[in-house]
């Protein structure tokens, strides 16, 4: 595959390219559902084909196709071409500035010690269905449900630098959850199998059979829930419910590409402007960010990004002062930085390379704390469980999130389970209202699998991680009168 | 590929030994999309793919695979027998349902030979001049031109058969200035220059009457809401609660439900003149007209064809468009007509916050303004709303007349005017 791939960068240099690159994706996937007692679907995808992308008198072509032979790369490279011209007709003043790198020939392979490809059909079946009988034990539960998602990226890379890469990826993905249904009102419980760039050691039968059964109970004591208060109150959120959190308002403000007004026609533009680099207090001293594309097992953890450039680690923010931003090599320079953060990736073969967010992750608070000890000093608050509904303006500021399970805080303890919670914030003071994260022996990891971003939208997946925190007067509202 | 080649595909395919029942999906993609920023174009593309879906049905047992290599006989044959070998593995299911074996016509409604001549340079400099049109405001434009060229075929082994050659354009700009912008799109099965030009000058014009934004204390409140806006709410609506089954199994907003939603109608038309859809589905149905809400009441619910046998209803799969229907009114009018309100251009990230009730909630974005005794006086710092659907369709004073939009649905929406709408937060910026 390397020799086309080389072959497409040479026709490019010789055709006057400032810079090119090539990459050739294998993708497959596979998704097994169940309904109640039934397996609603086995679906499977094989999906194969190139990307070139050229720059060519400071602007950008790109051109792709499923075909692989010589005569389609020529012909692909041409098109290219042909579209760079045309980019041309309105080329960025100075055009693009493209950070070097250097030219790296890597290989990189994802852990992954049971292929889940391999795996029987029965046995993916018998876990989906022992979780969904479990579930529906309960009485409450109507329906129950879930799914495994299986993916593997083979990926071949080579630009006219010179660099040959090479990363065979596979990430694993599960979801149960119960819908019980009472006289008036219906709710939902999920469970997310941590996701992560593994192989189907992720899943034990007996942890989904555990889950199974707290989901059913939780999704029946949903029903009988009081609606939330509104009001002003203290929150503890747990690692999974701050992951998307900590997506929405900080992975997403810090993408550079965002600042720079490239997504402001959809995905949005930031408020972390250049201004505030090295200097803006984003949150309190207990808040700090670290991105971390080297992540074991991370789902941003590819080895290389699309621009040819390794995974790094890095403080987005320390000590609640906002270091850096995440970037690719179009865009280091707005930062002042003479090397990318390596962020670029596309979500297949026929997409262009946009910045992405990294693995991100609070880290863990460095004093021993656990969670019971985190919730003993709130006097009146809400603790918030899983995802669920989750918005955020275009400046990545105002946002309101829920979570999949709510309980309320009464003098220190869990007490009674609320329905259609929300909490909402401003990003800066959301985090600045951060007072303590318990320590590492409670930091989990959680995948988001459905960053959307781009136009048209591209589908990205990253991991971030948390332990249980505490954030002091925040505003609740209520997703129903 | 034309009906023929299609067709002679699909029969080689169909005449591969298999056991059971087989479905042959097949749908290519051109995709030509200029990306700009910053009055600049940044991403410039063409995206060619063509994917083949196999489903395979064993008795009670179904499997899919989709691959995107179509002219490779042997990932074919290869395909189809991993799936009929995967449909032994499976337990029974009794919802799977046997093929519609339906021939069906190909009136191909969204069908513009005018769009099948685009090549990528003429878009490219339709771009391109609409970038010297913010260069020439003042202001940061930024957005997509694109033109999708898609052809649809579908094959199973009862003889069923559908071919249907559609377009979408869709050209959607936001123009930013020092603190406030606007935001306008043109959307369907064609587009020409002038329309691409008209659109940069609304979102020019949006965007300068955007600036210095004041704060409008968030409360309920009376909205003038634009077409992208209501079709917004109302895809989420659909998706999440237009459900048959799930209201006969106390899982929706429409279990138990008895009330009159306003006096609009909502209805799905392929062959509808605003924004018209292929006329079948992946699953080999043909997609008629249905009406789900007349004036208000509300008609049928998204049915599958297993729910449908069960009920004892007909099958109303999901549509490729969604219509309301209005009352006709100018924006103007809707505007002359509202004493104490709100315009809203466009919203922003709509989530689901409650299911029983079809609230959601989301921001507004790129064009916020305050009316007063019938007249936009000043733009607005955008806002937060928490509302359920429901309560939007009830609550409609006056609306529009059906224009073009929709990001993941072809939809026609008119402008709307709803009293009592629940703003809930400022943003911050």
């Amino acid at each position: 595959m390397f020799d086309l791939l080389r072959e497409a960068c040479r026709t490019a240099d010789l055709a006057g390219c400032q810079f090119a690159d090539a990459r050739y994706l294998e993708i497959r996937r596979q998704r097994v559902s169940s309904r109640d007692h039934a397996l609603s679907g086995c679906s499977e995808s094989d999906d194969r084909g190139f990307g070139v992308r050229v720059l060519y008198r400071g602007a950008w072509g790109f051109a792709s196709s499923p075909g692989s032979d010589a005569a389609e790369i020529t012909r692909v490279v041409e098109l290219a071409m042909r579209i760079a011209r045309v980019s041309a007709l309105a080329a960025r003043i100075g055009g693009v500035q493209w950070a070097a790198e250097e030219a790296l020939q890597k290989r990189f392979l994802s852990p992954c010690e049971i292929d889940p490809f391999e795996v029987a059909l029965e046995e993916k079946a018998e876990l989906l269905l022992s979780a969904n009988a479990v579930m529906l034990k309960n009485d409450s539960v109507k329906r129950a449900q879930g799914y495994l998602l299986f993916k593997r990226v083979r990926r071949w890379y080579v630009n006219t630098d010179g660099a040959e890469l090479h990363s065979d990826v596979t990430s694993s993905e599960a979801v149960i959850s119960a819908i019980a249904v009472g006289a008036h009102d219906f709710q939902e419980r999920n469970w997310q199998a941590p996701s992560s760039s593994r192989g189907y050691e992720s899943f034990s039968e007996a942890e989904f059979l555990h889950q199974a059964e707290r989901v059913a109970d939780q999704a029946e004591e949903k029903l009988s829930a009081k609606l939330a208060p509104e009001g002003v109150y203290d929150i503890v959120t747990d690692a999974e419910n701050l992951a998307l959190t900590i997506h929405e308002s900080v992975g997403h403000a810090t993408e550079l590409d965002r600042v720079m007004g490239y997504e402001v026609s959809m995905a949005g533009g930031s408020f972390v402007t250049r201004d505030k680099l090295g200097q803006f207090r984003y949150g309190s001293d207990a808040v700090t960010l670290v991105a971390d594309n080297t992540l074991d097992g991370g789902l941003a953890t590819q080895g290389f990004d699309d621009d040819g450039v390794p995974g790094q680690r890095w403080n987005i923010v320390a000590d609640g002062i906002f270091q850096a931003y995440s970037t690719g090599r179009e865009f280091a320079h707005y930062a002042g930085e003479e090397r990318s953060r390596g962020c670029s990736r596309a979500d297949h073969w026929s997409s262009i390379p946009i910045v992405r967010i990294p693995n991100l992750f609070l880290q863990a608070g460095k004093a021993p704390l656990d969670p019971a000890e985190l919730m003993s000093d709130v006097r009146r608050g809400i603790y918030f469980e899983g995802m669920d509904s989750f918005s955020i303006d275009q400046w990545r500021l105002n946002f309101q999130f829920g979570g999949n399970a709510v309980w309320e805080i009464k003098n220190g303890k869990k007490a009674g389970m609320l329905k259609a919670a929300l909490y909402q914030s401003q990003t800066p003071d959301f985090w600045n209202a951060c007072d303590a994260t318990c320590d590492e022996r409670y930091w989990s990891a959680h995948g988001v699998m459905n960053c959307g971003k781009g136009d048209p939208m591209q589908v990205a997946q990253m991991t971030h991680g948390a332990a249980p925190t505490r954030f002091r007067n925040i505003r609740i509202c209520r997703g129903r009168d | 590929m034309d009906r023929k080649q299609a067709q002679s595909l699909l029969d080689e395919i169909l005449e591969m030994p298999h056991p059971g029942e087989l479905q042959v999906a097949l749908q290519g993609v051109n995709r030509l999309g200029t990306r700009f920023n910053d009055c600049a174009i940044s991403q410039n593309a063409l995206r060619k793919q063509v994917n083949l879906t196999l489903v395979a049905r064993l008795e009670q047992k179904r499997t899919s695979l989709v691959i995107n290599t179509p002219d490779d006989r042997d990932a074919i044959r290869q395909g189809i027998d991993r799936l009929f070998a995967t449909c032994a593995h499976m337990p029974d299911d009794e919802e799977v349902m046997p093929v519609p074996g339906q021939q069906l016509d190909s009136p191909e409604h969204a069908y513009s030979a005018e769009s099948e001549d685009l090549e990528i340079e003429t878009i490219g400099a339709w771009a391109a001049k609409a970038c010297e049109t913010g260069v020439a405001a003042g202001v940061d434009l930024a957005g997509l031109l694109s033109l999708g060229k898609i052809f649809s075929a579908y094959g199973d082994s009862a003889g069923g058969f559908a071919f249907e050659r559609s377009h979408q354009c869709d050209f959607h700009v936001t123009a930013t200035g020092a603190d406030g912008s606007g935001w306008a799109e043109n959307q369907g099965v064609t587009i020409r220059q002038p329309e691409v030009l008209a659109a940069t000058r609304r979102a020019i014009d949006k965007c300068l009457s955007a600036q210095r934004p004041e704060v409008f204390q968030p409360r309920p409140t009376t909205v003038v809401l634009e077409p992208q806006a209501v079709g917004d709410l109302l895809s989420s609506a659909f998706w999440y609660g237009f459900d048959q089954r799930a209201a006969d199994e106390g899982r929706s907003a429409f279990s138990d439900f008895d009330k009159r939603l306003g006096r609009l109608s909502l209805y799905s038309d392929p062959a509808d003149p605003v924004n018209p859809s292929n006329s079948f589905n992946g699953d080999g149905q043909a997609l008629a007209r249905v009406l789900w809400l007349d004036r208000g009441e509300l008609q049928q619910l998204r049915t599958s064809r297993f729910w449908a046998g069960h009920k004892e209803l007909n099958p109303k799969p999901s549509p490729n468009n969604l219509i309301l229907d209005g009352d006709g009114h100018s924006l103007e009018e809707l505007i002359a007509g509202t004493e104490d309100g709100v315009l809203v251009t466009r919203f922003w990230y709509i989530r689901s916050t409650d299911a029983k009730t079809l609230s959601f909630t989301g921001m507004t974005r790129d064009g916020t303004y305050r009316i007063e005794n019938g007249e936009i006086t000043r733009p607005l710092v955008d806002m937060r709303w928490n509302e359920s659907a429901l309560r939007v369709l009830e609550n409609v004073v006056a609306s529009g007349k059906p224009v073009a939009t929709g990001e993941y649905l072809a939809m026609a929406m008119p402008a709307l005017k709803v009293a009592d709408f629940h703003f809930s937060s400022l943003s911050g910026r």
